[in-house]
């Protein structure tokens, strides 16, 4: 491009055409910065450290409950309760008691066996 | 010497109002460029540049490349601009300059207003990145390397833009005033 048309004159739309407005306009930009500079250089109250802190938290939280509830999921229901097996062992202690002696060791693999349903 | 971008970019990061200032300084201008090249109002443009100089440092931490400083803003008041003419709020009805008058004769602001009218109209028929290039360059005075600096573009290509937005202005004003 050696020879490029000259410039158009483009001075009509310069805004310090009219000072006074431009210079206000500076000035409320300048204001308007100094608030947000003011604003950064505020030290955070309770509640925004509290914030700060309780963010992050949460979301590990969140996080954690999300893991232990996919583990929970991948390895199925708790085992269910057994309460024909402790009535056993509880009636085969009642009649050792009232026999007067402990239960053998027998007994209780029976009891237990019982359990498994063998 | 005159401080870097980068070295105010940081000083603006500890709260150093000054630093601010001398962006602004910097800067102010040709944001109001870059917002006119997309609004083609200059009511908007001061809008958009005002906003979109605040809200850059608001978000000062945010820039990743404070040597970039320039290039960073103006985009942020490209798209502030952008968003304004999304929204835009019916000011055609409004002429240019209510209210603000040079300090001429009515009929030299008259003639003043419809001088602006022309070439905000005529610069609407550039594509905006010409009007950008346009503006910063006759307006600005910013030279081809500034401008491709802050544009991000081959100087080669802002010569181009530069070449083809003047002589597509000249075409256009020059039709009207035969008309």
């Amino acid at each position: 491009m050696t020879n490029d048309p000259e410039s158009v004159d483009l001075s009509a739309l310069d805004p310090a055409r009219r000072p006074e407005l431009w210079a206000g306009r500076m000035e409320a930009t300048r204001r308007a910065v100094a608030a947000v500079l003011l604003e950064r250089s505020r030290p955070p109250g309770p509640l925004e450290v509290l914030a700060d802190w309780a963010r992050p938290i949460l979301a590990a939280a969140a996080v954690l409950l999300l893991l232990l509830g996919a583990t929970a999921a991948l390895l199925g229901p708790p085992a269910a309760p057994r309460p024909s097996e402790a009535r056993r062992l509880a009636l085969l202690s009642e009649s050792a008691v009232i026999a007067g002696r402990a239960a053998t060791g027998a007994e209780v693999r029976t009891a237990l066996r019982r359990r498994a349903g063998t | 010497m005159e401080d870097s971008d980068a070295s105010l970019v940081a000083r603006v990061r500890r709260g150093e109002g000054p630093a601010a200032d001398r962006l602004l300084e910097r800067y102010f201008r040709p944001c109001r460029a870059v917002a006119l090249a997309v609004t083609g109002s200059e009511d908007d443009a001061d809008d958009a540049c005002q906003e979109g100089f605040v809200a850059a440092m608001e978000r000062i931490d945010s820039c990743r490349h404070p040597e970039r400083f320039g290039g960073w803003l103006l985009q942020i008041v490209r798209n502030r601009a952008r968003n304004l003419v999304r929204h835009r709020r019916v000011r055609e009805a409004a002429p240019l300059d209510a209210g603000a008058s040079d300090g001429r004769s009515p009929a030299a602001d008259l003639e003043q207003a419809e001088l602006r009218r022309r070439l905000l109209a005529a610069l609407a028929e550039l594509p905006e990145v010409q009007r950008e290039v346009v503006l910063l360059h006759d307006l600005e005075d910013w030279k081809h390397h500034e401008i491709a600096k802050q544009l991000e573009l081959p100087a080669g290509t802002v010569r181009s833009h530069l070449h083809h937005a003047r002589r597509r202005l000249r075409l256009i004003l020059g039709r009207e005033e035969e008309a």
